[in-house]
């Protein structure tokens, strides 16, 4: 009745108990600590105003009006009359909020010149705006056209009244240059105002119009989302054949902390069906990684998630 | 044994361990939903002496042109750039690239040589990393210098999609002037962007279907002369032409093998038509089908193993594909929201991949792709009349005539075969049944 026992299964069974115990550890507090950094950190509170904002064009779930934010909606038009005067002392000081003239001044005369000046006018801004002399030749019929027609058209009187203003107080403009915190302190507390009246318009909407089915699917809520929706702008593969959804290229990226690559993107494998089309896949995707950069989004705490990213990129969407 | 099986399950896990990382890293995918055209900055090619500046900008433009018609390129305008190009041999300052969101830069040189050819230098450079991608240098009559411009255009083209460009490449098609009811229709050939339009008949006698030879400068096609209509080949160089058999009906829609070597056609039979097939070495011919219906218009696959033809021995016409050497021919048109459409013109794809053709339903001429074996059909453009596709060298674009009706005639038009991109292409006058040629520079003699 004895049980002869084989030493050697005995042995085999606690080696695999030890070595399989070891690796369930090793594992479970690896994949832990992954799965719990990612989500917290990322969602920004724009993000969560994002998800939180509904569609214009969504069913109206929550009928019910908020009055209070009709109410400040009719403050915007304070915010008019305080962006103008902004503007204004922006011009004399500083160039903080310069993007919006930006267009404007680049079909003007400037462009003859030679093709330098163009890409680094664009940050510039400072002396265009006083280019427009053109300008000030238009207040005068205007302010003539205006004492004329004082009783006839009171809409536009508005309109005009913001250029001629601008126009007068780009003169004096030289005598504001002193400097003067107290006017700096004025510029802080209309900023200020202007942003309570932007946040209002934005909450008033999501509470007439959000719903859980909004624009919550479209947001990025990962760094990997993030920085897929970076790169792609710049994909431009060009195959559409019907054989489009068997082209893949594996590209490595790494990454320095401070989101741009630690060096060229390394193609891993270029599959499909022709050669040369799929290197040419590989070397868009290639192009795009490092057209788009810097990544300057990814969060520094998640260094080691993202300090190398392996990427594919394929064609099998693009019929 | 039991030491083995140790060893294996012992290296099992451990392999599992190990790639536990590579688990960890799952690849980030894209995939883009949509094209969007490579931006690519293109110089003004720079002139060996000031007497090549207008080659020189010559070929910049074809080149421009070229790129931009094919809808997969987005040339940035020269007023933006920020450099000058003088010197080819001097890598450019890519910053002043990158500004401009350009992912390819073109320089270029033309250069007039003692011997009074003109010296064509280009490169092609990858904006992004840096690296130049292309460079080549050719030397040609100085008449041919549109040629050059297309020769670079496809080796751009080429090193950017991965596929073969279509630039460098003919259409043939037939000219039509006068009234409607008195018109004059002549064969016709011109560059693949309108350009060089040369007439290859005065008109007295009705051309119709002319086709490119696959590898040499020959058209074959159906002329209206005296008597029955006839099938013709034409040497595009010598200007010499013959007629294809001696068969006793008329013979019409012709067109080469890939080999270049047989020309197959239908041949009228009393109220039927069937398809045969001649070889232009031995002159023998061949039935290939024999069926009391209309088999007309076929195509060969690239392989040169299958044809396809339009036929209505179903009662309706439709496309059928079958054995290159004729037998059973199998139906492959189907139209899902219109049982009383008909199919006609099919011709294969020289990447084989699709059959083009014209469909007609619902008061509308439609022209569109499918697969060899009848899925996937896709309908690109429709309209009152559209006719007659015909494939670029690459199988990537479309040329096919539209009728406006009325008082009015046809002209060409190009497409993607994904649907986009739909061009007007430039004629002189009226154009109709246009026929693309391959890469002239994979054709013989040139």
């Amino acid at each position: 009745m004895k049980v002869k026992v084989d030493k050697t299964l005995v042995a085999s069974i606690v080696l695999h108990v030890l070595v399989l115990g070891w690796g369930l550890l090793t594992f479970s507090s690896k994949a832990y600590i992954a799965q719990e950094s990612l989500p917290v950190d990322i969602i920004s509170s724009d993000q969560l105003a994002q998800i939180m904002a509904g569609q214009k064009t969504g069913d109206k779930k929550e009928p019910k009006p908020k009055v209070e934010k009709i109410a400040e909606a009719k403050a915007e038009e304070d915010a008019v009359g305080k962006v103008t005067e902004k503007k204004e002392l922006i011009k004399t000081n500083s160039t903080p909020d310069t993007p919006p003239p930006k267009p404007v001044e680049k079909p003007v005369e400037k462009k003859p010149d030679p093709p330098k000046p163009v890409a680094e006018s664009k940050p510039k801004e400072e002396p265009k705006p006083q280019e427009k002399k053109p300008d000030p030749a238009k207040e005068d019929p205007i302010a003539e056209l205006q004492k004329k027609l004082e009783t006839k058209k009171p809409p536009p009187k508005p309109v005009e009244q913001k250029v001629a203003a601008v126009q007068p107080q780009q003169q004096p403009k030289p005598k504001e240059r002193t400097f003067d915190p107290a006017q700096i302190a004025r510029d802080l507390d209309k900023r200020a105002a202007t942003r309570h009246e932007l946040t209002g318009a934005a909450l008033n909407a999501s509470a007439s119009l959000g719903s859980t089915s909004g624009t919550a699917a479209n947001n990025v809520a990962t760094w990997q989302g993030a920085f897929m929706s970076a790169v792609k702008r710049c994909f431009t593969p060009t195959y559409n054949g019907q054989d489009a959804d068997q082209y893949e290229a594996d590209i490595d990226i790494y990454m320095k902390i401070d989101g741009t690559l630690a060096s060229e993107p390394v193609i891993v494998a270029a599959r499909g069906p022709s050669r040369s089309i799929a290197q040419a896949v590989a070397e868009s995707g290639k192009r795009a990684i490092v057209q788009c950069q810097v990544y300057s989004f990814l969060p520094k705490q998640q260094y080691d998630t993202w300090k190398t990213i392996p990427m594919r990129f394929g064609l099998k969407d693009m019929l | 044994m039991n030491r083995r099986r140790f060893m294996t399950l012992t290296g099992s896990t451990l392999a599992m361990l190990g790639g536990g990382h590579a688990l960890a890293q799952k690849r980030l995918e894209i995939n883009p939903t949509e094209f969007r055209p490579i931006p690519i900055a293109i110089t003004n090619f720079v002139p060996g002496s000031p007497a090549d500046g207008d080659v020189g900008n010559g070929v910049t433009q074809v080149i421009t042109n070229n790129l931009k018609r094919s809808g997969l390129f987005a040339p940035i305008d020269q007023a933006a750039f920020v450099e000058r190009i003088s010197n080819i041999d001097v890598a450019p300052n890519f910053q002043n690239w990158k500004t401009l969101n350009a992912q390819a830069l073109v320089t270029g040189r033309m250069t007039r040589q003692q011997d009074g050819r003109l010296k064509a230098e280009f490169r092609l450079w990858d904006v992004v990393t840096g690296q130049q991608l292309a460079g080549q240098q050719y030397f040609t009559s100085p008449e041919y210098w549109r040629r050059i411009a297309h020769i670079i255009s496809d080796q751009i083209y080429e090193q950017m999609t991965g596929e073969k460009g279509y630039f460098d490449s003919r259409v043939v098609f037939v000219d039509e002037t006068g009234p409607k009811e008195r018109r004059v229709k002549r064969l016709a050939m011109m560059d693949q962007d309108g350009a060089n339009v040369r007439y290859l008949t005065r008109g007295a006698d009705l051309v119709l279907t002319p086709r490119f030879s696959p590898n040499s400068q020959e058209i074959t096609y159906m002329e209206f002369g005296q008597g029955d209509p006839k099938v013709y080949l034409f040497n595009i160089e010598t200007g010499q032409r013959e007629i294809v058999g001696n068969f006793p009906g008329m013979t019409f829609a012709p067109r080469f093998s890939p080999d270049g070597q047989r020309v197959i056609m239908s041949l009228q039979q009393g109220g039927n038509s069937n398809l045969f097939v001649m070889d232009l070495r031995s002159r023998s011919t061949t039935r290939l089908t024999d069926t009391p219906a209309i088999d007309t218009s076929p195509s060969y696959s690239p392989d040169g193993t299958r044809i396809c033809f339009e036929s209505d021995r179903g009662g309706r016409s439709q496309i059928y594909v079958m054995a290159a050497g004729g037998g059973q021919a199998q139906r492959i048109s189907f139209s899902k929201d219109d049982n009383n459409a008909t199919y006609s013109t099919p011709v294969w794809s020289p990447r084989g991949d699709y059959i083009a053709f014209t469909r007609q339903g619902g008061g509308q001429f439609s022209i569109g792709v499918m697969k060899p074996d009848g899925s996937g059909e896709r309908l690109l453009t429709s309209g009152f009349h559209n006719e007659g596709p015909t494939f670029s060298p690459n199988g990537r674009v479309l040329m096919f005539f539209r009728d406006p009706g009325g008082n009015s005639g046809p002209s060409l038009f190009s497409v993607d075969i994904s649907g986009r991109n739909e061009l007007k292409v430039p004629t002189p006058g009226f154009a109709s049944d246009p026929a693309w040629s391959p890469l002239l520079s994979a054709t013989a003699g040139q």
